[in-house]
């Protein structure tokens, strides 16, 4: 739970991730969804309840938990005044990984990422775009158990989202949990095993995809689930 | 037009104090301290305009003058400029040139500081009504809001010139500017305050005072008495002067603002793309640093290389290079200090002083980070360890500056054997100040505005940022005084103690103070992150 100031931002979310699963969180804007990720992952103190990362209560033993997630904040800097690669290269540092390691996955991920150009430029000057993935990448660095990703497909190109799409798919494959927002139907639609619609704070619809979707198509349960407005075609009639 | 800006910035003031009671609270205390320094600046203008006294009589000039020069010099050194009204915020907005100047300055006239200096002046013009009737009184009620019109545009016009400067590229040259700069401006307080201590003749101030008055700084201010005087042609030609500075300066203004408007993309712009540098990537990272490959020699070489690519902390860092290397220049050379030196133990103070003034770099260090400390919290850095990274990389950069300071000072004086007193005081003032503004780093962290300009600062964050600094550098000086005591005071073995004691107190005292300051930190982590985090 928590408030700001008099604004419940979120109010009594209940959510388990099932570990292997992928998860995505949905809803309109300001629905809570980048407050309830910044406090699953310590960012922002909870006034109420706990959260646990793989059975280590992320606010009661923070070191270890922290260390088995990976974290794409929306709307937070990154240290941007070094470039591409010193920043990897710092957040491997962070993680406590060795050097020789360090070395190969920067590399590889600035690759497979279409980022080895930009390598040498300050990520001060990169487009949106390339900061989510250089933010995603810093996420990944450590191979964490856990990931836990705002918006990753936000203002990223088509050719980087598919790049992307196949590394979270493969990632999960491999035996690690990711949970993200989004606002994009189609990508969750496609990737995600579970599914989870907030509105005003609370969650309103949680469970497979299938089970969340039914006869329709996600986007059709979705305006129905948070109860979206069907334009009558009278407003803005002056545009 | 401008009453829209008016009202904008009256607006954001408000929504920026909404329930923060904190905030509102030193605002007011702030406000409050404005208002009696103004009143009594206004009674001693009021009684120089009608006692008739030789002596009050030179007030005008002397004390507008140095308004003038408080206006320019406070926000490069210390307070910063309210950039409530941030001008990239307008530059997508059909705003003709001119009007988006004035609307700035009309922001920019709304606030504590302004709002005093109005109130300090305006007993100029009260006294030129009572002495010379209400021709009197308009003229010097127009010196007055002419005087105030020219130093906010000087502060807006001086700061924004130097963010300017100081995003350039190469670092190193630009010190110089502002060195020279700085110097610059404070030859002549250094002039007066000499010229004054040495209590020369009455004739001597007045002329200065004749001078004054005809300078941009003092011009405005004295207007009045010529009116009273019914010198007529002093009066035109010195409002002709004061007017002509003041479009020069908004001219100067309005051609930084462009520049401020158009590259707001990316601030900093740094050091940009350095030469290809081959290397696997945890090489290019360390460069040549010997620093250890692990989280703390990480933390440590990015700190380094922010202190040097941020233009906020580089110019925290400028700042005090100057003040440090002119303190010692100006205490012990020029006619200030004469044929007799300073006292050792009035030395030994100003050491201290020295010291602690380094140590008040680091006392917002998260708020230069902002979110982009997001990224700690979430690697979940224990505070110690990164306490410990970010004193280490800037006491790497400052010490050097401290010790020439002192070494300038032994220099200055003469007396090696005074070394090791001159030297140990600051060290340990330093280390006792730094455990200070570490837990101020801490607890009394603030967001700093995102914008282009190094000395932008929020308004209201102005007198909170003071009053805490404030209470760490009196806490600093007071913890370092028993090593001060001892080098002052203890005779010759004391004097020769005061550096293996004054290194092993401060090393101790910044040891504690990480540590103290760590453990809060490890519970503060989210809070402090929500502190720096600028709201938008
Ligand atoms: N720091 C804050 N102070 C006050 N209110 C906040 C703060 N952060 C978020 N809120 C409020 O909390 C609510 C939830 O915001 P949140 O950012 O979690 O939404 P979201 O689901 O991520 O939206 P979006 O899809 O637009 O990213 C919003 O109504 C917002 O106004
Ligand atoms: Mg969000």
């Amino acid at each position: 739970m928590k408030k700001f100031d008099t604004k419940l931002a979120v109010d009594g979310v209940d959510l388990a991730v099932p570990a292997g699963s992928f998860f995505g969180l949905l809803g309109p804007n300001g629905a809570g969804k980048t407050t309830t990720l910044s406090m699953a992952v310590g960012l922002l103190r909870p006034d109420a309840g706990r959260a646990l990362v793989l059975g280590h209560d992320v606010w009661a033993d923070p070191v270890r938990a922290k260390a088995l997630v990976g974290v794409m904040p929306d709307g937070v800097r990154l240290f941007d005044r070094l470039d591409g690669t010193e920043l990897l290269t710092y957040h491997g540092l962070l993680r406590g990984l060795a050097p020789d390691v360090i070395d190969q996955r920067v590399t590889e991920l600035l690759d497979v990422l279409a980022l080895a150009d930009a390598g040498r430029t300050l990520v001060i000057d990169y487009s949106a775009g390339m900061k989510k993935k250089i933010a995603l990448a810093c996420a990944l660095l450590h191979a964490p158990r856990l990931l836990v990703l705002d918006e990753p497909f936000e203002a990223v190109d088509p050719v980087s989202g598919a790049t992307i799409r196949d590394i979270l798919t493969r990632y999960v494959a491999g035996g690690g949990t990711v949970i993200f927002s989004s606002h994009v139907l189609e990508v969750v639609e496609r990737l995600c095993s579970h599914v989870a619609v907030m509105a005003a704070g609370r969650i309103r619809t949680v469970g497979t995809l299938d089970e969340v979707r039914g006869e329709r198509t996600l986007e059709e349960a979705f305006v129905e689930i948070v109860g979206g407005r069907t334009a009558t075609g009278s407003e803005l009639s002056w545009l | 037009m401008a009453l829209t800006f008016a009202k904008l910035k009256l607006r954001t003031l408000r929504n920026g104090f909404r329930g923060r009671p904190a905030k509102i609270l030193m605002f007011v205390l702030g406000l409050l301290g404005a208002l009696f320094y103004g009143a009594l600046a206004f009674l001693l203008f009021l009684a120089a305009m009608t006692a008739g006294h030789d002596g009050l009589a030179l007030a005008p000039a002397y004390g507008g003058t140095l308004l003038a020069l408080a206006w320019l010099l406070m926000p490069l050194v210390w307070f910063g400029v309210d950039e409530t009204l941030d001008p990239a915020r307008f530059a997508l907005l059909p705003i003709p040139k001119l009007v988006l100047l004035r609307g700035l300055l009309v922001g920019a006239l709304i606030g504590v500081p302004a709002a005093a200096t109005l109130l300090a002046t305006s007993g100029l013009a009260v006294g030129a009504a009572i002495e010379g009737g209400p021709a009197a009184g308009a003229v010097g009620a127009v010196g007055v809001l002419l005087g105030l019109v020219l130093c906010v545009l000087m502060s807006r016009a001086v700061t924004s010139g130097f963010a300017r400067a100081l995003r350039a590229r190469r670092t190193r040259d630009l010190a110089a500017v502002v060195l020279a700069v700085l110097a610059a401006s404070l030859g002549p307080i250094q002039y007066a305050i000499n010229s004054g201590a040495q209590s020369v003749g009455m004739d001597r101030l007045e002329s200065i005072a004749r001078v004054l008055g005809w300078t941009p700084f003092g011009a405005p201010y004295v207007v009045g008495q010529d009116a009273v005087a019914g010198d007529w042609a002093a009066v035109a030609g010195r409002l002709a002067l004061t007017a002509a500075v003041i479009v020069l300066l908004a001219w100067w203004w309005s051609t930084s603002l462009e520049s401020a408007m158009v590259g707001s993309a990316g601030d900093g712009g740094g050091s940009g793309t350095g030469p290809a540098r081959a290397g696997s990537p945890t090489a290019r990272f360390f460069r040549r640093s010997r620093a250890p490959r692990t989280a703390y020699g990480a933390m440590l070489v990015r700190e380094l290389r922010y202190w040097l690519r941020d233009a906020r902390r580089r110019a925290s860092l400028i700042t005090f290079a100057v003040v440090g290397i002119f303190l010692p220049v100006m205490l012990n050379v020029g006619p200030a200090a004469g044929d007799k030196q300073l006292p050792m133990a009035v030395q030994l103070l100003t050491m201290v002083g020295v010291g602690t003034l380094a140590s008040v770099g680091i006392a917002n260090q998260f708020g230069y980070d902002g979110s982009a400390y997001a990224a700690q919290v979430v690697a979940g850095i224990p505070g110690r360890l990164e306490l410990r990274a970010r004193a280490m990389a800037y006491s790497w950069l400052v010490l050097p500056v401290l010790l020439s300071v002192v070494a300038l000072t032994v220099v200055l004086r003469g007396h090696p054997a005074e070394l090791p007193a001159v030297l140990g005081v600051p060290l340990a003032a330093y280390g006792t100040g730094l455990a200070c503004c570490l837990h101020l780093s801490v607890w009394g962290a603030y967001a700093l505005p995102e914008t282009q300009n190094p000395f932008a600062i929020n308004t209201g964050t102005g007198v909170a940022k003071s009053l805490l600094a404030m209470a760490a550098m009196i806490a600093g000086p007071v913890l370092a005084a028993p090593v001060f005591l001892l080098a002052a005071f203890g005779g010759p073995v004391g004097s020769a103690l005061a550096l293996p004691v004054g290194l092993a107190y401060g090393l101790g005292a910044a040891w504690l103070g990480a540590l103290t300051a760590g453990d809060a930190l490890d519970r503060r982590q989210p809070e402090l992150l929500a502190m720096v985090t600028p709201k938008r």
